[in-house]
């Protein structure tokens, strides 16, 4: 079995090496949710240079597993655009190419998304480079709240705020609800929960990553609040077991007031639906406001074969023609010397999220997946059990337990440089 | 496959080169059988056998570690409730399917248009994926826009936004509900296929002896027909206790990591936690038990067997 998969990557050698070095290929592997955008950012490219990307979509439920798979086996692509959550776990592994010469070059370096530089980095070396930004915020239906009497241009500033709201909105009707949530989805509530613990002042790891916080007193007061968004009844029956796919859908329907969500659906609601939505800040318990910095970051796989090529293209992709192609398609750019120039003047709203990718947060750890995005996985269930069942103080010391098990096995690094 | 009586070991080398031709041709026409079970099983078992004896990350170093796995393994809380909730699940889905497919294979046993239909109505769903069954059923059951919620709304069963899957009772019924919507035909084709190997005389005299039809199934149809549903029964376990995609589609485990069947949980424990070594340890024991269910019930099986009686 062995020979035979030898035997197929040296011929694909083969043939690429027979080419000349300026026709060859990079290939480009990436999550099929940025399948919008990231041909765009190919054509780009490959109008404007020899070389030419192939881009490769791979289903997002499975592409930490296929990249790992690939990268063990040796068919890894040269590049790979990776949610830059799982960047601390790739960069211990030893799957990505240190490139930290390359990233201390760029004359833009200090301009680039603070989170994804802490992201990609692992024990003062640097594996990638940011790419795309995603920041969490409250989108609200601005029809409902006029209908419920609420200021449309006076979103909720806190959790009291928001519950008032959220039962106002309800009471127009037996289909309307206030606020949707995603609880059975992992992903989206490292996103969207997350901001309200930051925002007042806590954490859900620990700086290092080494300790889990998911008993803090923040983490009860924002279960707390979802708790009584959810016995208030503004929450509709789905929200419960939503895997991540109602919640945008039954906001576009306009029959929900508030979510907590991303930048990339305010593209999705531009083109396809007529709600008229106003984007805030998710807030704290009593005030301030913080963010998920999220999104993707481009990496050189270290068993990649056109490794010249791959490091001209994730140079490339953080430059100003890349990110405008991001930015005129709604994705938020990471070059904080660029936005205004380029994305804020396209819609008053994106002014909130270039902020929030400045200001926003990200956890650091080798095992996110296990601990966060992980469906059936300590964050969600704790939420899931709080929020649902009631027994918050029950259901955070056993998320607690779960989650610093799960850290205690994993191997430890840092996201500065000289910070251990 | 038994070499005929008086060819012993000594006779092999004065067989005529006609027989040896024979020989060779059926070792040549299995050839490509063995090398496909040998490349597809054989290898991959030992490769997983080999696998449970080390810690083996899905990236990065591989670390032999003997037996530790094992231990590991049996200490598991997540995986004992995982097992724990298969047998749950074997044990009320496989009466329903049995005795439901059965009922059905008596009714289309008899001959005629109306018959056939019905045959082919049943058998309809086996044919369609199990993924693309539960996605189905994923959405038929969705509340607000699932059509199921909608009817149950009308009949005044329950409100339209009733979330089935928030309970993991109705959860379970739900995806059991798909589940012998999918699998049903088939094992109501097995046992007819059964009920027509059994002689029509047969039911006809205990008819003529004075039978009613109950005596008749209880007495004549059930005990002939014994084989095919002891086949029928070590189909249906194996199928749930390898359940996976119903319950990764439908419920995702939940509500509250309720609905994880061992299946689930060694694809969450290799490809989540990215511990390959203890998913393949889960794999193996679940291969064990596999094994010991099936032989009891082929065990049964024989006893059953007509003659084999003492």
């Amino acid at each position: 079995m062995t020979s035979v998969l030898l035997l197929a990557g040296g011929c694909g050698t083969g043939a690429q090496s027979s080419a000349s070095a300026t026709d060859a290929t990079i290939s480009l592997w990436t999550r099929d949710t940025q399948k919008e955008f990231i041909n765009l950012v190919a054509d780009a490219w490959n109008e404007s240079h020899d070389t030419k990307v192939e881009v490769t979509l791979v289903p997002a439920a499975d592409f930490i597993q296929k990249l790992a798979t690939s990268a063990t086996s040796g068919n890894a692509p040269d590049v790979a655009s990776i949610d830059l959550v799982y960047l601390p776990y790739f960069a211990s592994t030893g799957t990505l190419e240190d490139i930290t010469e390359l990233a201390d070059d760029l004359p833009y370096k200090d301009s680039l998304s603070p989170s994804h530089r802490a992201l990609a980095t692992y024990n003062e070396r640097t594996y990638a480079l940011p790419f795309s930004g995603e920041a969490s915020v409250l989108i609200y239906n601005k029809s409902l709240f006029k209908a419920a009497g609420l200021d449309p241009e006076k979103p909720p500033k806190n959790y009291a705020e928001i519950i008032s709201a959220a039962n106002k909105i309800s009471d127009l009707g037996p289909d309307i609800h206030g606020f949707a949530i995603a609880g059975q989805c992992g992903g989206c509530n490292v996103f969207e929960f997350t901001p309200h613990v930051w925002a007042s002042g806590g954490e859900v790891l620990s700086e290092d990553g080494s300790q889990a916080r998911f008993d803090s007193q923040e983490v009860t007061d924002a279960l707390t609040f979802y708790r009584r968004l959810y016995t208030d009844g503004t929450m509709p029956a789905q929200s419960r077991t939503d895997n991540g796919t109602h919640q945008p859908a039954v906001f576009q329907t306009g029959r929900v007031g508030m979510v907590p969500l991303g930048a990339f659906y305010t593209q999705v609601l531009k083109q396809d639906s007529d709600v008229d939505f106003g984007v805030a800040p998710l807030p704290g318990k009593n005030g301030g406001w913080s963010s998920f910095a999220g999104g993707d970051e481009i990496a050189v796989m270290k068993n990649g074969e056109n490794k010249k090529g791959a490091r001209d293209f994730v140079t490339w992709a953080t430059g100003e023609q890349a990110q405008k192609v991001l930015a005129d398609n709604s994705i938020t750019p990471v070059r904080n010397d660029l936005t205004d120039e380029i994305y804020v003047p396209l819609d008053p709203r994106n002014k909130l999220f270039a902020e929030a990718m400045e200001k926003g947060r990200t956890p650091y750890s080798t095992v996110e997946h296990q601990l966060f995005n992980d469906p059936n996985g300590p964050w969600i269930q704790m939420i899931n059990k709080a929020v649902f069942g009631g027994d918050i103080a029950a259901a955070q010391k056993e998320g607690q337990e779960a989650a610093q098990a799960i850290i205690d096995r994993a191997p430890q690094g840092t996201n500065a440089r000289g910070n251990r | 496959m038994t070499p005929p009586t008086g060819l012993g070991r000594g006779a092999a080398p004065r067989r005529t080169p006609a027989r040896a031709g024979v020989r060779l041709a059926g070792a040549a026409l299995t050839a490509p059988a063995l090398a496909m079970i040998a490349v597809f099983f054989y290898v991959p078992l030992v490769t997983m056998l080999w696998m449970t004896l080390h810690d083996w990350p899905l990236l990065g170093e591989r670390r032999f570690v003997g037996l530790r796995n094992y231990r590991d393994a049996l200490d598991d809380v997540a995986f004992r409730n995982a097992v724990l909730f298969t047998f749950e699940y074997t044990l009320i889905s496989t009466p329903v399917l049995l005795v439901l497919a059965l009922a059905l294979a008596l009714l289309v046993r008899r001959s005629g248009h109306a018959a056939r239909f019905f045959q082919g109505l049943y058998f309809m769903p086996v044919v369609i994926g199990l993924a693309a069954g539960s996605f189905l059923w994923l959405f038929l059951f969705q509340s607000d826009i699932g059509p199921v919620s909608h009817l149950a709304d009308r009949l005044g069963l329950t409100s339209r936004n009733t979330d089935w899957f928030a309970d993991k009772t109705s959860a379970l019924l739900v995806v059991i509900a798909m589940v012998t919507w999918k699998v049903v035909g088939l094992q109501m084709l097995l046992l007819l296929a059964g009920l027509q190997a059994i002689p029509a005389e047969v039911e006809e005299a205990a008819r003529v002896d004075g039978a009613n039809k109950w005596q008749t199934l209880r007495h004549i149809t059930l005990p002939l027909l014994r084989p095919t549903l002891a086949l029928v029964l070590v189909f249906s376990v194996a199928g749930s206790l390898l359940a996976f995609d119903q319950f990764f589609i439908m419920t995702s485990g939940g509500p509250t990591n309720s609905t994880i069947t061992a299946v689930y949980e060694i694809y969450r424990t290799s490809f989540i936690q990215f511990k390959l070594g203890l998913g393949a340890t889960f794999s193996a024991l679940l291969m064990i038990v596999l094994v010991l269910v099936s032989a009891l019930q082929l065990y049964l099986l024989r006893s059953s067997e007509p003659g084999s009686e003492p």
